[in-house]
């Protein structure tokens, strides 16, 4: 997606998209964002992973110089303007990595900032501290795919060393930035690291909403065995002592998509899932950001989503 | 209430069809619905054994439930003929394959059957980008001759107009009027339609990220197979179905992807519209067949575009689609005997056949997660 003219490294398809359509934030998923709003979801094509299970392998794994003709060829400003048409409240990329296409995304955040609406990301959180820097101006809200811990998952399913990099970045980016984070679990594989992950993000901040996924086996792993719903949930039973925000999706009907409230268990927000980016938003039990039943607050970005949105770069 | 279980491999969840919340729904039915889905894992859209879990699943339900009707819809030759670029005898392959699973299935539970294709599919020659305009064009990735057209501006008509590839622009009062659509049906309606040639595609925002190799084709007829009956149009095939049932047990075969041209049983055309519209492969299609009476209006949103310009009223039916309500006066709904259904297309067979039992694959944009049987009657005596 980079090329090296006249010395310097240049976007090689500018302003082309892969995707442009408006989705519910909670089909992204973004729980704890902006609920029940509509966003315009958008992605680019390629991808610095190589994930054995890619659900996208069509965008990501594709060479994109022979795509090109199938893009959308759309400016921020048109871009912006089609959010608005479809009264969507924020941008989300969430087809592949931003990381590929910065100078693009950073275009688009200005005329996106203008017009006030937040732009959000899912990322692999693998990159540069520069890198994450950028990002951090372009989004205030992000989904880091933390897939893994061990080396040789790592190694194996996504084809890196080791995920240094992207621990560093969600520290960072949790710092001041809305962060929820997803795993997809594929057992035998990374069920493992559960423990692991859960002792990082409760150190981070111990209210980061966890998507954990049932991975779908598809791309390299179309035939594999589909995990087993009833074995995570047991091995996340000690996590969910640990960790307010977790949920565990990516099937249809999931039973565990709604937001207790830490303090009294109260159901907050209730979901319903249909699965591979389905999620909905059920209801909302209460006003704001407090538990109807207690008053705890719960974490979410919400309110009008121009001052969060500002009050996010202070 | 209808119950709703989902099988998501290994894992099932029981739910009111209407509100989305669980319920414990327990009995013979719920059982033995259960025990289907369980022994039939849905293998995928693309997969070789598609149309073969079809034909099992639909087996294993008649032997298990003994109806006097039956739905079956066939759709693997659809998506892989959709996505797939193929040779000449690959096609002719798959089609033969397709047609196979048919006579198995016929052979098996010796079913009378009317089998109905929805359509011919040819090559993509191109598409039609609708996404630089001042106003907003709207279709479904899976429609190829319709996208919806809201708040133009005089420059977009006259680029609309203009364009090789759009056949015509039809005002809103002329799809109503081609309905007979009253006043809240109207609402539903775009501004506009938008109609393209032959081979073209619309694109507009919500464009899918895969390519397709073949688009539905002009199909004002397509092909039906009703031995004893002549059936001028999709809207007869109610009539034929409650005819057969006088006498015999009857299935209704909807294949996905074939039309006149790749029909390999006798057949005669079947008129699928009315005047300059015809319907795409889709809820309104199904709806159409199922209740004698053309729907459009009802879901015109299945037929190519939908516009999300305010708050959705309602959470029901979150298992559905976009429907909102069960459909009234559809053939499973209104048929006094044992009825099922079975399908590979998408999510929709519970509501368009209105059969009391279905079972249909739950794959969202091809992403297979499992499947979903409906109860919507079990007061039915054997």
């Amino acid at each position: 997606m980079y090329a090296v003219s006249e010395g310097a490294i240049k976007e090689r398809f500018p302003h082309r998209w892969s995707s442009c359509g408006a989705s519910r934030l909670e089909s992204i998923p973004f729980y704890h964002a902006y609920p029940g709003s509509r966003c315009l979801a958008i992605g680019t094509l390629s991808c610095n992973f190589r994930c054995k299970y890619c659900s996208n392998a069509f965008v990501a794994k594709e060479d994109p110089a022979i795509q090109q003709e199938l893009l959308y060829n759309l400016s921020p400003r048109e871009l912006v303007n089609m959010a608005k048409k479809l009264n969507c409240s924020s941008i989300v990329f969430n087809v592949n990595e931003p990381t590929v296409s910065i100078p693009s995304l950073m275009d688009l955040a200005e005329e996106a900032k203008a017009s006030g609406l937040p732009m959000g990301c899912l990322t692999n959180g693998y990159m540069t501290v520069e890198s994450t820097e950028l990002l951090a101006s372009i989004f205030s809200f992000f989904n880091i795919s933390l897939k893994g811990i061990s080396f040789h998952f790592n190694k194996t399913y996504i084809g890196i060393n080791f995920t240094k990099p992207v621990l560093r970045n969600i520290r960072r980016l949790a710092r001041d930035r809305h962060v929820e984070v997803t795993t997809p679990i594929i057992e035998g594989a990374n069920d493992g690291d559960i423990d692991t992950i859960v002792d990082f993000l409760s150190e981070v901040d111990r209210e980061i909403p966890w998507h954990v996924f049932r991975l779908l086996p598809e791309d390299e792993m179309t035939g594999d065995k589909y995990p087993d719903i009833r074995a995570i949930d047991a091995a996340l039973k000690s996590a969910r002592k640990r960790l307010p925000y977790i949920y565990f999706h990516n099937f249809v009907g999931s039973e565990w998509v709604d937001t207790l409230c830490p303090a009294c268990g109260t159901v907050v927000i209730e979901r319903f899932s249909l699965g591979c980016g389905g999620d909905k938003l059920k209801r909302l039990n209460g006003e704001g950001k407090l538990c109807p039943t207690c008053g705890h607050g719960i974490k979410l970005l919400t309110g009008t989503i121009r001052d969060d949105f500002n009050g996010a770069r202070q | 209430m209808s119950t709703a279980i989902v099988d998501a491999r290994g894992w099932q969840n029981t739910f009111d069809l209407r509100t989305g919340d669980e319920v414990k729904a327990a009995g013979a039915l719920v059982e033995m619905v259960g025990g289907v889905l369980q022994r039939h894992p849905y293998p995928g859209d693309m997969d070789p054994g598609s149309n073969r879990w079809v034909t099992d699943t639909g087996l294993d339900l008649i032997g298990r439930y003994n109806p006097r009707l039956v739905f079956l819809t066939y759709a693997a030759q659809y998506f892989s003929g959709r996505y797939t670029p193929m040779t000449k005898e690959d096609r002719a392959k798959m089609m033969a394959d397709a047609f196979l699973e048919v006579e198995r299935f016929l052979s098996i539970s010796g079913f009378s059957a009317i089998v109905v294709g929805m359509g011919d599919m040819i090559p993509l020659s191109g598409f039609i980008d609708a996404t630089a305009l001042d106003g907003l064009a709207v279709c479904t990735h899976w429609s190829a001759r319709y996208a919806g057209l809201y708040g133009p501006s005089d420059e977009d008509m006259k680029i609309l107009r203009g364009h090789p590839h759009i056949q015509k622009i039809v005002h809103r009062d002329e799809v109503v009027r081609l309905f007979d659509g009253s006043a809240q049906e109207a609402s539903q309606v775009p501004e506009y339609l938008m109609l393209a040639r032959e081979g073209y595609a619309f694109k507009t925002t919500a464009g899918a990220m895969r390519t397709p190799a073949r688009i539905p084709a002009f199909n004002f007829d397509v092909p039906l197979h009703a031995p004893g009956h002549s059936i001028q149009a999709i809207t007869g095939i109610f009539g034929a179905l409650e005819q057969g049932l006088a006498t015999r047990n009857m299935a209704l075969i909807v294949l996905e992807g074939v039309g006149l041209h790749d029909f390999l049983w006798s057949h005669s055309p079947c008129r699928n519209g009315t005047e300059w519209y015809y319907y795409e492969p889709g809820e309104a299609q199904y709806l159409t067949i199922t209740t004698g009476e053309h729907r459009f209006l009802d879901y015109p949103t299945g037929s190519g575009y939908k516009y999300l310009d305010k708050k959705e009223s309602t959470t029901d039916y979150p298992l559905s689609g976009l429907f909102k309500s069960i459909p009234e006066g559809t053939f499973g709904r209104i048929f006094p005997g044992r009825s099922i259904a079975v399908g590979n297309k998408s999510m929709f067979m519970h509501m368009v056949a209105g059969a009391d039992l279905s079972v249909e694959c739950f794959s969202r944009n091809m992403h297979n997660q499992g499947t979903m049987a409906v109860i919507h009657r079990e007061d039915k005596p054997r």
